[in-house]
């Protein structure tokens, strides 16, 4: 007793404070903090932003993993299944915790929780690993996680965001400091997992390669570029064998294939129009992401060209270069979750920019600044009043404000509610992809009752379940996309069941329709 | 429930394959993992005072007197100051001991000879006569159909200072690579060998070492008793033995300080060599001394060492087999492309020694050409299935308790040389 009474009288509580301030050193400090605020924020209001439709694709994608499907459709080849394979893998968390308030496409927007925090990680890491000080590595998580576009595209279920930290940890491998063969053999797996995830992200494959090779000469080179690129195209190998194991690589009668899969996203699919064309999708489309954080998207395409002056920073230029690349010359079909995965280099830029002039602001006033450690306030001060500036105008407060409070989907609650207490199961519904697996998982259990709104036109299996065309849909819910999801796929049969149905019940813009036929109507 | 227990069966034959092709990959490339590992596996700077002193035993059995005279003359021609060479031969070889006998009068301060008169003769029973006549500090072992460079001891000696060793493993390269598709994969075996793996088990403290160009602190040697006259692998073993001592064991290497050598002068010989080699390490293994490593961690890891290469070998035989048998018994999509994972690290592996042939070349002024790198893709498989034949041919060989030696012939290419041939085990 005695002896625990008079131990150490003079040193530190085991837990106080001061000691901890002393063991952790300060960028786990900063990484602790980054998890903690991009956590805080991101939980905020999660199930706010509206559901989309690709949200509830990837989420039934991801649980029809279950049953050992790639999907509850034909899979088709219109992604690699890596993504929602990740997210099968993850669900089983928010599941824990009882998230989402049965909606499993809201709990499905909490396992993206986790890559959310880990780019924010990524990008203080990587900052970190050019050199950039903290201060403006954290500026630049800062912009990334209240940017308005990350807070309304950045927290729902796209694949663009899977993508992300596998392709930001490439990064952080090839940038290695001791320039290990392992980590640049891992960067080329890490890359290969995002280019799986979702194919766009290979137009960073330039700037890896920049980033990896374009450092002072060292003798293992060529082994690290050979290393990068082998295991890369290695792992990348797996989705044609997969392909190929199913008997569905090339294009043939009677099948879906990888060929006709790449061949549609990349040729067939309606194109966006070129940029300089007033009125184009694409053109509006850049503009909606200027309205929606013209601070990061300008501001950071301006950094970026400034990137070019060091080395250190130069694959920052190439990144955001050829992530813009077809942006801005080419016309094919462009989607609106494109910039997500642009967000967390714009925001690098803009650490490694204001880093830049940091530097520069050093070496110019040398004789004449009183304080060396004046500098960092400077700029900071500086790009601060830069952000005061831009805000107000483009909205970044009010824009984020409205993200982090308002709910956009109380009608798609109270209609998912109706549909589960009044229709009977074995009625044939045609919904919008976003309700799908929340309403099939409530009873239905049949992807063929229970029907995704294209898929009657899509997928060749419904005229054999349905030979009757689009008299054997019985309910429709017309959800605020519905419409535009009808012209825009060219879908006849949901729009003819469309036309000849009624509405029975609404919630604001979503309908609930009766399908008339006239088996149902007649006598 | 059958089908379960062979999925089952597959998965965990796959991890086997997958944990044995990635621990291939990292000893194979560890001397490349980073440009740290690249500086701490050279040879440190020459000092200028030569603290040690040598007795190199050069041991011969029916050797012709040009081979025994070309290496004992790169052994006097060291820049190193105080030399001595023991010729060790048997006593059952009357010519190749008037040719000993002969060179040691002509070099009468430097050069004696040892004649065994065991009744059993072989390797390790000849140097333990030899090691008897030893008087200088560090005893070294120089194959005689091996030419060594002349300021190789001079750096050995540094070697000693600098890094406080008690055994010190110098290089071996064969350098005959352009001879046949085999002998270039040999040649980039022996280079990986001696630029990457021994350096990877000499860090983890525990080390099969070499034949050739092998250095040992004479007390120490003599403490342990020299070599064990009753291994094939008595090389290895000794490795062993002084792992399990904690001694100190340094492997360097450096292009201009390796000692050459050539390539077996056919595919038979090849073949015998490596299934001796194997037979070897099996031997080391079931004597049991690394069973005597300290921590369980290095238990593993001495068992990892001894084992691995009889594994990998088979390796390459039993990936396309368990692909083959996943493919054509029907398995599950995803077990089926478990089944592929071992191909990546295997031919991440290949493409890795793409650049070391090249490294390889530009280390010993060769021109590699564009043939070469085909050869050494295309050779692969084949050399595989190469490994696996003399795996499988040394594992019978030991079941049956056949520890006999099977000779390698050399032709002489890196000197125009004629046979050497060791001793008979039996």
């Amino acid at each position: 007793m005695s002896s625990v009474l008079t131990r150490e009288p003079d040193a530190l509580p085991r837990w106080s404070v001061g000691r901890l301030a002393r063991l952790v050193r300060p960028d786990t400090a900063a990484v602790i903090a980054i998890v903690l605020v991009a956590s805080t924020v991101f939980f905020t209001n999660l199930t706010g932003p509206a559901f989309q439709d690709d949200e509830g694709t990837y989420t039934a994608q991801a649980l029809s993993l279950d049953d050992g499907d790639l999907a509850p459709y034909t899979y088709w080849y219109d992604h690699p299944p890596v993504g929602w394979i990740q997210l099968a893998m993850l669900i089983w968390i928010p599941r824990l915790f009882g998230l989402g308030d049965g909606i499993d496409i809201a709990a499905m927007r909490y396992v993206i929780a986790l890559y959310f925090v880990a780019n924010a990680v990524l990008i203080y890491l990587i900052a970190r690993r050019i050199t950039v000080t903290m201060t403006f590595a954290l500026l630049g998580v800062a912009a990334f996680v209240f940017s308005p576009l990350s807070l309304s595209l950045g927290r729902q279920i796209f694949l663009d965001t899977i993508a992300l930290p596998w392709l930001l940890l490439a990064f952080y491998l090839v940038l290695s400091p001791r320039m290990a063969l392992w980590s640049h053999a891992a960067a080329g797996a890490s890359f290969a997992i995002a280019v799986l995830s979702k194919l766009t992200a290979a137009v960073m494959g330039p700037a890896l390669l920049v980033a990896l090779i374009d450092r002072r000469a060292w003798q293992g080179r060529m082994f690290s570029v050979m290393g990068f690129l082998t295991v890369g195209a290695l792992v990348l190998a797996f989705y044609p064998l997969m392909a190929l194991l199913r008997g569905e690589l090339v294009s043939g009668d009677g099948h879906v294939s990888l060929q006709d899969g790449l061949l549609y996203q990349f040729t067939a699919r309606e194109g966006s129009g070129y940029v300089w064309e007033a009125g184009s999708a694409r053109s509006e489309l850049l503009l909606s992401w200027a309205v929606g954080d013209g601070f990061l998207v300008v501001g950071g395409a301006i950094a970026a060209a400034l990137c070019l002056v060091s080395r250190r920073t130069r694959w920052v230029t190439v990144a955001v270069g050829s992530f813009f690349m077809p942006v801005m010359v080419g016309e094919g079909y462009l989607p609106s979750m494109y910039i997500v995965a642009g967000i967390p280099f714009l925001c690098i830029a803009l650490a490694a920019a204001s880093d830049l002039i940091r530097r520069a602001v050093l070496r110019l006033g040398r004789d004449r600044l009183p304080n060396q450690a004046l500098a960092t306030p400077i700029v900071l001060v500086g790009v601060t009043l830069l952000m005061l500036v831009q805000t107000p105008v483009l909205g970044w407060v009010a824009r984020d404000r409205e993200l982090l409070s308002s709910d956009q989907n109380s009608d798609f609650r109270d209609t998912l509610e109706w549909m589960r207490a009044n229709v009977p199961r074995d009625d044939v519904v045609l919904t919008p992809y976003s309700m799908w697996h929340d309403l099939d998982s409530r009873g239905w259990d049949d992807s063929w009752t229970m029907i995704a709104l294209e898929k009657a036109d899509l997928d060749p299996a419904y005229k054999v379940q349905h030979p009757t065309g689009w008299e054997g849909i019985e309910w429709i819910i017309e959800g605020p996309t519905v419409r535009s999801n009808l012209e825009v796929l060219g879908l006849t049969t949901a729009s003819t069941a469309l036309q000849n149905s009624e509405i029975v019940r609404t919630f604001g813009a979503w309908n609930i329709r009766r399908v008339q036929t006239d088996a149902s109507v007649g006598p | 429930m059958l089908i379960s227990a062979a999925h089952v069966a597959v998965l965990l034959i796959t991890a086997c394959l997958v944990l044995l092709a990635c621990s291939t990959l990292f000893l194979s490339t560890y001397a490349w993992w980073s440009p740290d590992h690249r500086s701490t596996t050279g040879y440190p700077d020459i000092l200028p005072a030569n603290e040690h002193s040598f007795s190199l035993i050069m041991p011969c059995r029916t050797e012709r007197e040009e081979v025994m005279r070309a290496t004992l003359a790169r052994l006097l021609q060291q820049t190193h100051s105080r030399v001595e060479v023991i010729i060790s031969v048997g006593d059952d070889d009357p010519d190749t001991v008037a040719i000993a006998h002969a060179l040691a009068k002509e070099h009468p301060d430097s050069v004696r000879v040892s004649v065994d008169s065991n009744a059993v003769k072989n390797k390790p029973r000849q140097l333990n006569t030899a090691l008897k006549l030893c008087r200088n500090d560090i005893v070294g072992i120089f194959d005689a159909e091996s030419i060594a460079a002349p300021t190789l001891l001079a750096h050995i000696d540094s070697v000693f200072q600098h890094r406080n060793a008690d055994v010190v493993q110098g290089a071996v390269q064969l350098v005959n690579f352009s001879d046949s598709w085999y002998s270039l994969r040999n040649c980039l075996e022996y280079f990986i060998w001696f630029r990457s793996r021994l350096h990877a088990h000499a860090k983890s403290g525990f080390i099969p070492l070499g034949g050739n160009t092998v250095f040992v602190k004479r007390d120490l040697l003599v403490s342990v008793g020299g070599w064990d006259g009753d291994c094939l692998a008595e090389d290895c073993d000794l490795g062993v033995r002084l792992s399990v001592l904690k001694r100190r064991i340094v492997v360097a290497y450096s292009p201009d300080l390796v000692t050459r050598e050539e390539t077996p002068d056919s595919l038979a010989s090849l073949i015998r060599q490596r299934t001796r080699w194997s037979l070897g390490f099996m031997q080391v293994y079931a004597k049991g001394d690394w069973r005597r490593m300290p921590t369980g961690i290095q238990r593993v890891n001495a068992w990892w060492t001894l084992t691995q290469q009889h594994f990998m070998a088979l390796a390459g035989v039993l990936i396309p087999i368990s692909i083959m048998l996943a493919l054509f018994a029907k398995f599950p999509l995803p077990i089926t492309m478990a089944t592929f994972l071992p191909l990546i690290p295997t031919f991440a592996l290949f493409t890795l020694e793409i650049c070391m042939l090249h490294e390889f070349g530009k280390d010993h002024s060769f021109r590699i050409r564009a043939r070469d790198y085909l050869r050494l893709v295309l050779g692969a498989p084949a050399y595989q299935v190469l490994l696996a034949i003399s795996a499988i041919r040394a594992l019978g060989k030991f079941y049956t308790g056949d520890f006999r030696w099977d000779k390698t012939a050399h032709n002489g290419a890196h000197l125009n040389l004629a046979e050497v041939r060791l001793a008979d085990a039996r």
